[in-house]
């Protein structure tokens, strides 16, 4: 537990930290414009496809398949005629027109004959076809077995499909809440360091018996709270306004955020030890921060990048921190299941601490 | 009667900036004794080692050669133990801007595990209505009083001051004349470093003077003068134009 000393001096840290009111503003601005960037962009994932339809035929089995499409959000379903929906789609109003002939049935229990649908598609689109057809498809067979009669197995299937399906945002909360984590992290020791030393604020706290030990305690622990802050604030925003989910434990997913913060609380403190001036910490830090960023899988798969860089890619701190907050967010596991990137994380802030403790310097660094 | 500080031998090497390899003395073999409830005063150019040497009986600077000892205590063996019995005033010190004086000076009793009356420390620098200010909008003076009730929380045996009138007006400067004799007048030592002569001449009991990191003379004020000055062309003036200049805006602080 902390010393009284400690204590007072974490206090003392964070009223320091909480009254710099710019540094705070700007640190939740930017990750919330960012979050928001992407939500937008990538929002075309959630939009319903238009869907344009025309039934020729009058049975029942027709009427049902159109009613089921305009009941799923997936698609926004325009009903009409051939001849205006084909116009439209050359017009570029409609991506895709699905045809029931005038033979449309119901498909037999016992087989019968393929139901033929008619897909009729815009040529200059044809690139995102791809992307529409299968989802169009899928969503043909699942009336298929529902005719069928095999809802009950369907409708499992489909709860699963739901809560799994994650848009981009979702695989990017938390690689975007680890990257966030380690630069207010990093930038709140290291550079903290480097300018309570600059302004001689250190050599004057080390005049009292002060031990280092103490010092780095405080700070660490105060840069703790006031990040856990941060980081509630980002996850609110990004689950109450950007509507993104967190499947997993969430005492877990801010239990790895902790970890995360002390791993790079003591980076931090190890580029604050090397670097003796401002412009030193910056380029040190950013050659720490901005590999990162690239390589940890923060904003694709790490399987995604080429192979040579794979084997530096899966030691970074911040691939396990990502990894960890993501298999939580994204995959609801739970901290035994990702034991593999506790363990990561807990050697990144055991060489960080070792780092930290022995490079710390209060006494002034000849410039 | 035995000294309380005693710096026996003291160097302080550091590589040359233009030339890793080679290094050069900023003090270079210094000793001198300082007896309790003392004024002793450390004088020299720009660069002549004082306040590395000031630094080195602190135990904020590692001692490269020879030793020191403060009330006993060796300090290249303990540098803790000598800070808790001192306080020290450093030249330029800068706060947490984001504290404000009270907030700053009960940080510093906590360092010292110590519950200290803030406010009563304030009084004694005439800083009470400053209690809610922080550091960044005090004036000069101001700032190295604060400086001085920061150093005197653990209410010390020995008190450190480097260069502590540098930069201040007339007024100021005897306001902190006066502090200090008050603080020597019940019972600290005090061991100071300065430029001004009329300053070491009015405050201290005896005098180091520096020079190249070395100590050149070591008196009273009143030998050194006996010893080393050139008759005086005439008789003084009456005074100087320090004493012109109060006599014309008054004694009263301007901050």
């Amino acid at each position: 537990m902390l010393s009284k000393l400690q204590r007072h001096l974490a206090k003392d840290f964070m009223k320091i930290f909480l009254r710099d009111r710019q540094s705070i503003f700007f640190s939740l601005f930017f990750p919330v414009v960012f979050m928001s960037i992407f939500a937008f962009i990538r929002g075309g994932g959630q939009e319903p496809i238009p869907l344009g339809v025309v039934n020729q035929s009058d049975s029942a089995a027709a009427e049902r398949l159109v009613e089921m499409l305009q009941e799923d959000f997936a698609f926004t379903v325009i009903t009409g005629a051939e001849d205006d929906l084909r116009e439209q789609l050359i017009a570029g109003e409609q991506m895709l027109v699905l045809v029931a002939p005038p033979d449309f049935s119901e498909p037999g229990i016992a087989g019968g004959k393929a139901v033929g649908l008619r897909l009729l598609a815009d040529t200059s689109q044809f690139n995102q076809l791809p992307l529409v057809e299968p989802m169009l498809e899928q969503k043909l067979m699942a009336i298929e077995r529902e005719f069928r009669g095999e809802e009950a197995m369907f409708s499992i299937e489909v709860e699963n499909v739901q809560a799994l399906s994650q848009n981009y945002l979702d695989f990017l909360l938390p690689g975007l809440l680890g990257m966030m984590l380690m630069q207010l992290s990093v930038a709140g020791s290291g550079y903290n360091v480097v300018e309570f030393r600059r302004k001689g604020i250190l050599k004057r706290l080390f005049v009292t018996p002060l031990m280092p030990r103490d010092f780095i305690a405080a700070i660490v622990v105060a840069r703790l709270g006031i990040v856990l802050i941060q980081l509630t604030v980002l996850l609110a925003f990004a689950l109450f306004v950007l509507d993104v989910r967190i499947i997993g434990n969430f005492a877990e997913f801010y239990l790895v955020g902790i970890i995360a913060s002390l791993v790079f609380l003591n980076i931090g403190f190890c580029i604050g030890s090397v670097a003796k001036t401002q412009q030193a910490i910056m380029a040190i830090g950013n050659i720490v921060i901005f590999p990162q960023i690239v390589l940890s899988g923060v904003f694709y798969p790490i399987d995604a990048m080429p192979g040579f860089v794979q084997p530096l890619a899966q030691v970074l701190p911040l691939t396990f921190v990502v990894s960890g907050l993501r298999d939580i967010a994204v995959s609801g596991e739970t901290l035994v299941q990702i034991v593999p990137s506790l363990i990561g994380m807990a050697v990144w802030f055991v060489i960080g601490f070792a780092l930290a403790t022995r490079m710390f310097v209060w006494k002034e660094v000849a410039a | 009667m035995t000294p309380i500080i005693r710096a026996i031998d003291l160097v302080k090497r550091y590589s040359l900036p233009d030339d890793k390899s080679r290094t050069f003395a900023a003090v270079d073999g210094v000793s001198f004794e300082i007896f309790e409830r003392e004024i002793y005063g450390i004088l020299g150019p720009n660069g002549a080692g004082k306040t590395t040497t000031l630094e080195m009986l602190e135990g904020l600077n590692d001692i490269d050669g020879g030793s020191a000892f403060v009330d006993g205590i060796d300090v290249a063996k303990d540098p803790y133990s000598v800070k808790k019995i001192i306080g020290v005033q450093l030249q330029e010190s800068e706060y947490f801007d984001k504290l404000n004086l009270i907030e700053l000076l009960d940080l510093f009793g906590a360092l010292y595990r110590r519950d200290i009356d803030a406010m009563e420390l304030l009084g004694k620098v005439h800083l009470t209505e400053k209690a809610k200010a922080r550091p960044a909008n005090l004036s000069g003076g101001q700032k190295q009083r604060f400086s001085i009730a920061c150093a005197l929380v653990n209410v010390p045996k020995i008190l450190f001051l480097d260069e502590p009138t540098t930069g201040l007006d007339p007024q100021a400067k005897r306001r902190l004349w006066d502090l200090v004799t008050e603080l020597n007048d019940a019972g600290m030592t005090i061991v100071l470093t300065t430029h001004n002569m009329e300053e070491a001449e009015f405050l201290c009991g005896r005098i180091a003077i520096m020079d190249h990191g070395r100590l050149v003379a070591e008196d009273t004020p009143q030998s050194l003068i006996m010893k080393h000055a050139p008759e005086p062309p005439e008789a003084p003036l009456h005074g100087n134009i320090e004493d012109v200049f109060l006599a014309l805006t008054g004694h009263a602080l301007r901050d």
